[in-house]
């Protein structure tokens, strides 16, 4: 879209517009970064995190200063892992080894690896990964093994499917596996940040108590965009679409796609937004555990994405078409709302879900199951932030006035009494006012006297005064 | 406490056993506790509606006779009394005043009767089956998530009055030698339930599925009976164990709050039918068509379908929070919405199995059902 369309589009969507105005110009990042001060090595890892993801950079270099450099390292390590997977023309026997290894070339100075073919988009990453490795160095060593240990896990987990996928076939079939996929691209990663905003502080250390709480993190936002990149990833000849949920919809995967296979489609769609839908509730739990704001907003913003994007693939056919994604505006909105607080972005579960439960029809096999979701949702955001208290009922069942009530009379007495203390004031001031300019008048010569007897005599207004001719 | 010996070879009577709420709580006592003996007190004999096991006693009782409930308790000598019977207004007088008189007659005096006849006779536990309407009958607030620390209200509808007072009466009776609890399950529905399902499946033929009153999204409990009735055994349980539950009241419900338009959505999906279109009336307008409709009916005496009342039902905000129940009696819904919409509707769509002779009421807001005597 060029600069007229834009114009255009934003002259007929002023909201959109709006939204994004307010972003750019109220949000204030909760830590600054300064770059000055930057290494060399840093400034690559930057550099690195910028051309590698567009979704997470922003929210990143927002990170307070005791995590910036150990969550851009993590997530560059774990790009890197991702990028060797990623590339099909790497044989296995050199691909299984190098994915088994990686945590320990985390360890080597200088290691780095440009074998990747040259279209493959982040292989300039793997290039240069020494400067990756010489920050993990400078990291402290709670947050290194944190770092380690997923790196092991994951590329342990990538080697296995890629083996499975050279030996047997490895699409996903049960809900089961499609699960286990999700978690080893997503809830990993869930699980390895959770660990480091404990270690520093910023979340609550019951959060590693209730692992199924960061699962449902990394879950909600993978599975997401598994659901709206179906066309892209059709294209690409990938399907992480379980056979589980599809082949109750069609017989093929192919039928997804065909037009004469619409409602089936959008039935199918459904179950899979249902399937994401029931991580929701965790998400809100998780998010409640958060202790600092630029580590929320990092967990959040994604989380608001990751609903509105369910919102919008809701019973909507385009996405079988073509790759659907929220507008600028949208995103910006949701950006706003995110980065305040829990209860800000409850309300904007709540819109969301109300949204998707609007769009949910009965000719949908699974209605009443999407519809109970709904509902669960609410119900959980209630739990958290009640709209009523039960010793509020109970003081209206006695007739009593509630604590708020009795806070907002309060407030208004106060109210009045400063009206009248502003009252009084202007009193006074126009009283000393009025009184200097009598005196400057007096000093000046001014006949009060006179005046005072005109007045007396019934002369309001001076004598007309006429000009004689000249 | 699943062992089936807590209540073996205990007796338990189950007042208005052959009903609705009564004669499920018989069924699933008698498949969890194949040894305790289950002798069912009511004015109505077993009726084909509501199935019951074979080896049950069954003895003609009106709750409301004094003499008769005292003879009948001294004669069995329970253990346990699971008191179901009580009487809910039909629809149409919900609202109004014209059966104060016999409401309270059977669901307080009645009560008192039950329970003065069980202490007297010696009996540990007693049951009684409350509703939340104790509490949601006063239409003047939304219950969005209440538990059970909110109050009753004395001043509500007349069918909630007097279970509060009814409930109060119970809970105020437990002691050492006879412990009680009261369960508040919400708007009951499964087989047998001749009023929510077979009202809703006749909107249909009414062409009154396309209107949708107020935005739609206020969430309500509903309840399949056989899980409130397996809250009465886990109450008997916990009454004759523990005894954690002595003096309390519980709501009880699916725990999964639907908006009131998908489940009647749901149950017409279940028919075939969808509605092709739909017209979202304002609260504020309905509540004024539901005054005009109360004057009409005042004016023809007939009976209403519209109501201000019935507005209210139906914008109304009325879902509680299961996490007492669930810690204290260990309850948990077995049977979910999808399978109890699905079972109750096969059993409408069998003619053989459904009784023809009942007369629904027109308009679908609310019902808080239990046991109609």
């Amino acid at each position: 879209m060029g600069l007229i369309g834009n114009v255009i589009y934003f002259a007929f969507h002023p909201i959109q517009l709006r939204s994004i105005i307010q972003w750019k110009v109220w949000h204030n990042p909760p830590h600054e970064r300064n770059e000055k001060d930057d290494t060399e090595t840093q400034k690559a890892c930057f550099k690195f995190l910028d051309l590698t993801s567009r979704s997470f950079s922003t929210v990143i270099k927002e990170l307070h200063p005791e995590l910036l450099l150990p969550v851009t390292v993590f997530y560059l390590v774990l790009r890197g892992l991702d990028t060797i997977e990623d590339d099909t023309s790497i044989p296995l026997e050199t691909k299984e080894p190098l994915l088994r290894n990686f945590k320990d070339f985390l360890e080597q100075d200088g290691w780095n690896f440009t074998g990747n073919r040259p279209e493959e988009k982040d292989r300039e990453l793997l290039v240069q990964f020494q400067s990756i490795i010489a920050e993990y160095k400078n990291m402290k060593p709670a947050y290194k093994a944190i770092v380690k240990d997923i790196t092991d896990k994951m590329g342990n987990g990538m080697a296995d499917y890629c083996v499975k996928a050279a030996t047997e076939d490895a699409s996903v079939k049960t809900v089961e596996e499609y699960d286990l996929y999700c978690y080893y691209v997503a809830g990993l990663v869930g699980d390895g940040l959770t660990r480091l905003f404990v270690e520093a502080g910023f979340g609550n250390p019951a959060l590693l108590k209730r692992p199924e709480l960061h699962k449902s993190m990394g879950l909600f936002l993978q599975k997401t965009n598994i659901i709206r990149d179906i066309r892209e990833d059709y294209d690409d000849e990938r399907r992480f679409w379980p056979k589980e949920i599809w082949s109750k919809h069609v017989d093929n995967f192919e039928d997804l796609f065909k037009p004469e296979y619409k409602e089936a489609a959008l039935n199918c769609n459904s179950e899979m937004i249902l399937n994401a839908l029931e991580h929701a509730e965790e998400c809100l739990f998780y998010l409640a555990g958060l202790r600092e704001q630029s580590v929320f907003n990092f967990c959040a913003i994604p989380q608001a994405m990751a609903i509105a994007t369910l919102e919008l693939c809701f019973r909507n056919y385009a996405m079988f078409q073509r790759n659907v994604k929220i507008t600028k505006g949208d995103a910006c909105e949701l950006m706003v709302q995110s980065t305040q607080n829990l209860n800000v972005l409850c309300d904007t579960f709540r819109r969301l879900t109300r949204a998707i439960h609007k769009k949910n029809t009965p000719k949908d096999p699974n209605f009443l199951k999407i519809s109970i979701v709904c509902g669960k949702i609410e119900k959980f955001i209630e739990t958290i932030f009640p709209t009523q208290k039960a010793e509020d009922a109970q003081r209206r069942v006695k007739g009593e006035l509630s604590r708020d009530e009795l806070e907002k009379r309060k407030a208004e007495a106060e109210n009045k009494s400063d009206v009248y203390f502003l009252l009084a004031i202007m009193g006074v001031i126009i009283f000393l006012v009025a009184g200097v300019m009598l005196v400057a008048a007096w000093a000046l010569g001014a006949r009060f006297d006179l005046a005072w007897q005109e007045i007396r005599s019934g002369n309001f207004r001076p004598p007309a005064i006429t000009h004689k001719e000249l | 406490m699943s062992e089936g010996n807590i209540l073996a070879s205990k007796k338990v009577v189950v007042s208005g056993g052959t009903g609705f709420v009564g004669a499920a709580t018989v069924r699933s006592l008698a498949e969890k506790h194949p040894g305790c003996a289950i002798t069912i007190l009511d004015q109505s004999p077993p009726r084909a509606q509501h199935a019951l096991p074979e080896k049950v006693d069954f003895v003609r009782v009106d709750v409301n006779s004094m003499s008769e409930v005292s003879k009948a308790l001294q004669m069995i000598k329970p253990d346990v009394v699971i008191h179901t019977a009580g009487v809910v207004p039909h629809l149409a007088d919900r609202f109004g005043r014209r059966l104060e008189r016999e409401v309270w007659k059977t669901n307080v005096q009645g009560t008192k009767n039950m329970l003065d006849a069980a202490v007297e006779s010696g009996v540990e536990a007693f049951i009684y089956t409350s509703t939340c309407c104790v509490t949601t009958d006063d239409m003047r607030f939304p219950y969005p998530n209440i538990n059970e620390a909110w109050p009753t209200s004395p001043a509500s509808l007349i069918y909630g009055e007097s279970k509060a007072a009814a409930e109060a009466l119970v809970l105020q009776a437990s002691s050492s030698k006879m412990v009680t609890c009261a369960l508040r399950p919400s708007v009951l529905f499964g087989p047998g339930d001749y009023q929510l399902i077979p009202s809703i499946h006749a909107c249909i033929a009414k062409y009154e599925t396309w209107f949708i009153i107020g935005d739609g999204f206020n969430l309500w409990d509903v309840t399949h009976v056989s899980n409130v009735a397996d809250a009465h055994v886990l109450a008997a349980e916990n009454l004759m164990t523990s005894r954690t539950a002595a003096g309390e009241a519980f709501f009880i419900q699916n725990n999964e709050p639907i908006t009131f338009r998908d489940f009647c959505l749901a149950i017409w999906a279940h028919f075939g039918h969808v509605p092709s279109f739909e017209v979202h009336i304002p609260e504020a307008l309905a509540y004024v068509a539901g005054l005009v409709c109360e004057w009409a009916t005042w004016a023809t005496r007939s009976s209403t379908t519209l109501s201000r009342g019935s507005v209210r039902d139906a914008c109304a905000m009325r879902y509680a929070c299961g996490d007492k129940a669930k810690f204290i009696l260990g309850y948990e819904p077995r049977i979910g919405i999808e399978e109890g919409i699905r079972l109750s509707c096969e059993v409408s769509k069998d003619p053989t199995l459904h009784p023809g002779t009942h007369s629904f009421p027109s308009f679908h807001s609310s019902y808080c059902l239990f046991d109609v005597k």
